[in-house]
């Protein structure tokens, strides 16, 4: 069976607003991109599969390549390049941690199986079971983990705004460093509070700390990862940051082995380059250095405002509502609902197969991909 | 199609030729001398050139999770990339997938084994190799440090469960054999344990790094998989450690054991450091153990980053990474380290462990037991095995090298003692006929009849690192891919693995493991075929009945 044919006639497609045929809207969006100065592939909620075919269609029209959680992402992937980290896997956390040291919130939003998953696992049969500690830093006021009946120790609740002081001072007296704490900012936490929470970190015999980036920034994630680093010196204790959504641990995967580089990586030069501050595609449209986005969401993430302002091709999930219409938009099938895929799975820390869960005839993303690209041969050559 | 590649220096030691003739190539296949007056296709005048099998490297870390986490720790290597000609998807870009096959193409090679792959992440990695185009490739899956093997042994249970458990992780990873990393030693950092020897006892497993290494190299032979168990030793990159590497070859007694990155292992304490070579007593360890085969990870100057599943190892390391950056991963019943580094020419430990790797190459007397490897990136690029062609194959290239070396860092070394030089068909041997056998590749690493139409043709030069840097001609399954040093034509290759036959009591054990302890369905790691999206990606290659 041809390509074509595995594409149903029901795909739905529209230019301008218009029905149109699949192949119609991927002529127009190999117009849109061939004329583009500098095409921006955005959103990128694809499989990785469907990353893999952005990549290569990026380097063709010499576009840049983004991911709507790329702030998040990089403020992790900043600290494996500028200083040393230790990582767990879920499954390892699982097997050993005595110690789970949840930090921050958004917690149960960025993995909702955390509960059953690692902090409640079922006894083991060996007799090997870890009795596990939950502490958890900075959680909202009067935040739970949903089905989670336990114990939880909660430290500096709803101080998200004092986190890196607290961090700070954690830190420094799980060293026994002397803290003065007299000016601010300073951490609200007592000192005795602060030495209990220090006693309990170094006690571990295998520690976890869990945080997700959406609700952490830059200097509390490099505090937390010099904590960890410090922890090690004595015992062991290791970091699970949880993946950013829509496939984005997928994503980052595949442009790493593709291009050397995370997303936010642009091909105009005839080279890769990445740049986290130029490649933004929110300043990319709003500084105009953008005329045309392929925004890519295969799995239910709303559209940005700042796409009313660009001309866009949008390849998504059916039920999307855009602000303003496309000028192309394709309908592509959910990855691992509709189609087979390969997607970073939160549950195993990396990737997996699915197979379909309701097959449908919908194109995947690669397919939409691969047809606006068989496209370009025909349309007009870059102008500039 | 029949290509004739008319009057070449077939260097081929497996079929003992040495001698100016025809190759005659079918295909995809190489087939006998045809009489004269047989019409090709296409007539190659190949007079005055080389022809050797197409080379094999059993021992590349070029794919996988911990690979692709070393190119995003270090974006700084790789950002300045000249541009390249587009004869692949992205062959205008550093260090990736892309780069890899090519640059390995033009220098003649057309298989490379990833040697370290954890099972849950085999997917990963074939989905990188699945990207790495013209050359075949391969995994290897590591055993040894998890849950399940460790508490297999603690039981007691018949070596035969362990045979049945290789079979099924061989099957469900797609991996072409077995490795162990610091068996049990990555187990134990996870208790914090800082320092593991091949006696020392994995905590709450009761069992020793030996008993496991034993263990695993009789049942994977019992498997019927081709390649012995392929280990890495215990105490990597520590002074004195030559002597786990001796008790290793003897502890694998008369059943066949691969040692990888040997080199790692050759330091003595004596000099005015404590930091010696100790390659002469490997070596003869090595020439008197007949079931033993060795790999060199040969260190050479300049900057890279160590990638190892050694993590007990790395983490010791961390204080020395250049740049100043590291990630150490905890891994499900493995481990892991990126640690970047530099080696540099001046340094005394670093000239001795470049002297200890091309020592273990010329005091080991068999080139079918000993390959041919720098650990890529460990000990260095890939891209710098043409300058270490040079090295062994000429001793005044070997001289030249030395006279930019710290004198003291000699003279805790046999280097400058030495003068063999390899010849042509040493260096086939050890680069292609031995890796071929060594793996139970029966098609390759040969130019007979019914080999596959891998065939590399190198233009003899004084220089020898120009001559394996720049291949004249490569054809990969009889397709000519390289002229001249440059990429012509891309395609994609597959992944050859072992397909042992799986006990079905073994599948549902796996099951009710996974589901227990991990609370995943034990086809998590499975690696569908429709999932890497290339056409005919697998390669099944027979075990041993």
């Amino acid at each position: 069976m041809s390509l074509k044919d595995s594409i149903s006639a029901e795909a739905t497609a529209s230019i301008d607003g218009a029905p149109a045929s699949l192949d119609e809207a991927a002529v127009a969006a190999a117009r849109l991109l061939a004329r583009s100065c500098q095409p921006l592939i955005a959103g990128l909620g694809a499989d990785v599969d469907g990353a893999r075919a952005a990549i290569a269609l990026a380097e063709r029209v010499g576009g840049v390549i983004e991911h709507m959680h790329s702030a998040a992402l990089l403020r992790n992937l900043d600290c494996l390049r500028e200083t040393g980290i230790m990582l767990a896997t879920p499954g390892e956390a699982r097997m050993r941690a005595d110690v789970v040291l949840l930090v921050g919130d958004g917690l149960t939003e960025a993995w909702p199986a955390l509960n059953e998953r690692l902090l409640r696992p079922p006894a083991r049969t060996d007799g090997m079971d870890v009795a596990r500690r939950i502490v958890w830093l900075a959680p909202a006021t009067g935040a739970r983990i949903p089905g989670f009946e336990g114990n939880i120790e909660i430290w500096g609740a709803g101080g998200g705004a004092t986190l890196a002081v607290n961090l700070a001072a954690l830190r420094a007296r799980v060293k026994n460093r002397r803290i003065v704490n007299r000016r601010p900012p300073r951490s609200e936490l007592p000192l005795t509070d602060l030495d209990a929470l220090a006693a309990t970190l170094r006690g571990a015999r295998f520690g976890v700390a869990v945080w997700t980036a959406a609700s952490l920034g830059a200097l509390e994630i490099e505090m937390l990862h010099g904590l960890v680093r410090d922890l090690n010196e004595t015992t062991r204790f290791s970091t699970l940051p949880l993946a950013e959504p829509d496939n984005s641990a997928g994503v980052l995967a595949a442009c790493g082995w593709a291009t050397g580089f995370p997303m936010r990586t642009g091909f105009g030069a005839g080279v890769p380059v990445h740049d986290p501050w130029r490649f933004d595609a929110e300043r990319l449209v709003a500084s105009g250095e953008t005329d045309c986005v392929l925004w890519i969401s295969a799995f239910e993430a709303s559209p940005p405002a700042w796409l009313s302002a660009v001309n866009f091709i949008a390849l998504c999930e059916r039920t999307t509502q855009f602000a303003e219409a496309p000028n192309v938009r394709i309908t592509v099938g959910r990855p691992g609902v509709d189609h087979d895929a390969v997607m970073h799975s939160s549950d195993v820390g990396t990737l997996v197969a699915a197979t379909a869960s309701a097959r449908s005839s919908a194109p995947s993303v690669v397919q939409a991909l691969e047809r606006i690209g068989a496209c370009l041969e025909d349309a007009n050559a870059r102008p500039c | 199609m029949l290509i004739r590649i008319k009057g070449a220096h077939i260097v081929d030691p497996a079929n003992r030729r040495d001698e100016i003739a025809d190759l005659w190539i079918r295909d995809h296949e190489i087939v006998a001398a045809l009489q004269d007056g047989a019409q090709a296709d296409e007539t190659v005048d190949a007079s005055g050139l080389i022809a050797m099998a197409g080379g094999i490297d059993i021992h590349s870390h070029i794919a996988g999770a911990n690979v692709n986490t070393a190119r995003l720790m270090l974006p700084e290597q790789h950002r300045a990339h000249a541009r390249r000609p587009a004869e692949t998807p992205l062959s205008k870009i550093g260090w990736t997938t892309f780069e890899t096959g090519r640059l390995y193409a033009q220098m003649g090679f057309t298989t490379v084994v990833e040697p370290a792959v954890s099972p849950h992440h085999a997917l990963h990695a074939h989905l990188e190799l699945a990207d790495t185009p013209i050359i075949d490739k391969a995994i290897l899956a590591i055993l040894g440090n998890d849950d399940f093997v460790l508490s297999l042994l603690r039981s007691g249970e018949s070596a035969s469960a362990l045979s049945d458990h290789i079979a099924w992780t061989l099957q469900t990873t797609r991996a072409l054999g077995i490795k162990v990393v610091n068996a049990g030693g990555v187990a134990a950092f996870k208790d914090n344990i800082r320092s593991f020897s091949l006696d020392d006892v994995v905590p709450y497993y009761g069992v020793t790094s030996r008993a496991i290494v034993k263990a695993l190299q009789r049942a994977v032979h019992e498997a019927g998989v081709p390649h012995p168990l392929h280990v890495h030793c215990n105490n990597l990159g520590l002074p004195g450690n030559f002597e786990t590497a001796l008790a290793t070859i003897a502890a694998a007694e008369d059943l066949p054991l691969h040692l990888a990155h040997l080199q790692f292992y050759g330091y003595g304490k004596e000099g005015p450091q404590g930091f010696s070579s100790a390659a002469p007593q490997l070596a003869e360890a090595v020439n008197a153990a007949r079931n033993v085969s060795i790999d060199v990870g040969q260190v050479m100057f300049g900057q890279t980053v160590t990638i190892s599943s050694d993590v007990l190892r790395q983490f010791s390391a961390r204080g020395q990474a250049r740049p100043k950056k590291y990630a150490i991963i905890d891994g499900d019943s493995n481990g892991a380290g990126v640690v970047p580094y530099e080696y540099r020419a001046g340094s005394f430990h670093n000239a001795v462990q470049f002297a200890v790797g091309l020592e273990l190459f010329l005091l080991i007397n068999d080139p079918w037991r000993v390959f041919f490897t720098t650990d890529h990136p460990n000990g260095a690029p890939f891209t710098s095995y043409p300058e270490i062609f040079a090295l062994l194959m000429d001793k005044d290239v070997r001289a030249e090298w030395l006279s930019r070396l710290p004198a003291e860092a000699l003279a805790v070394t046999t280097l400058p003692s030495l003068t063999r030089e390899y010849t042509l068909s040493e260096i086939a041997i050890m680069t292609r006929a031995a890796p071929a056998r060594l793996l139970g590749l029966r098609d390759r690493g040969h130019l007979g009849a019914g080999a596959r139409a891998d065939i590399a043709l190198y233009r003899p030069a004084k220089d020898i690192a120009q001559m394996f840097r720049a291949a004249a001609r490569v054809y990969k399954d009889g397709e000519l891919v390289v002229r001249d040093g440059t990429v012509t034509r891309s395609r994609y290759g597959r992944a050859l693995h072992v397909t042992p036959v799986v006990e079905a009591s073994m599948q549902r054990r796996m099951a009710e493991y996974y589901d227990e302890r991990y609370g995943l369905p034990s086809d998590f790691m499975r690696v569908p075929e429709g999932a890497i999206r290339r056409p005919q990606p697998f390669e099944a290659v027979a075990c041993r009945s």
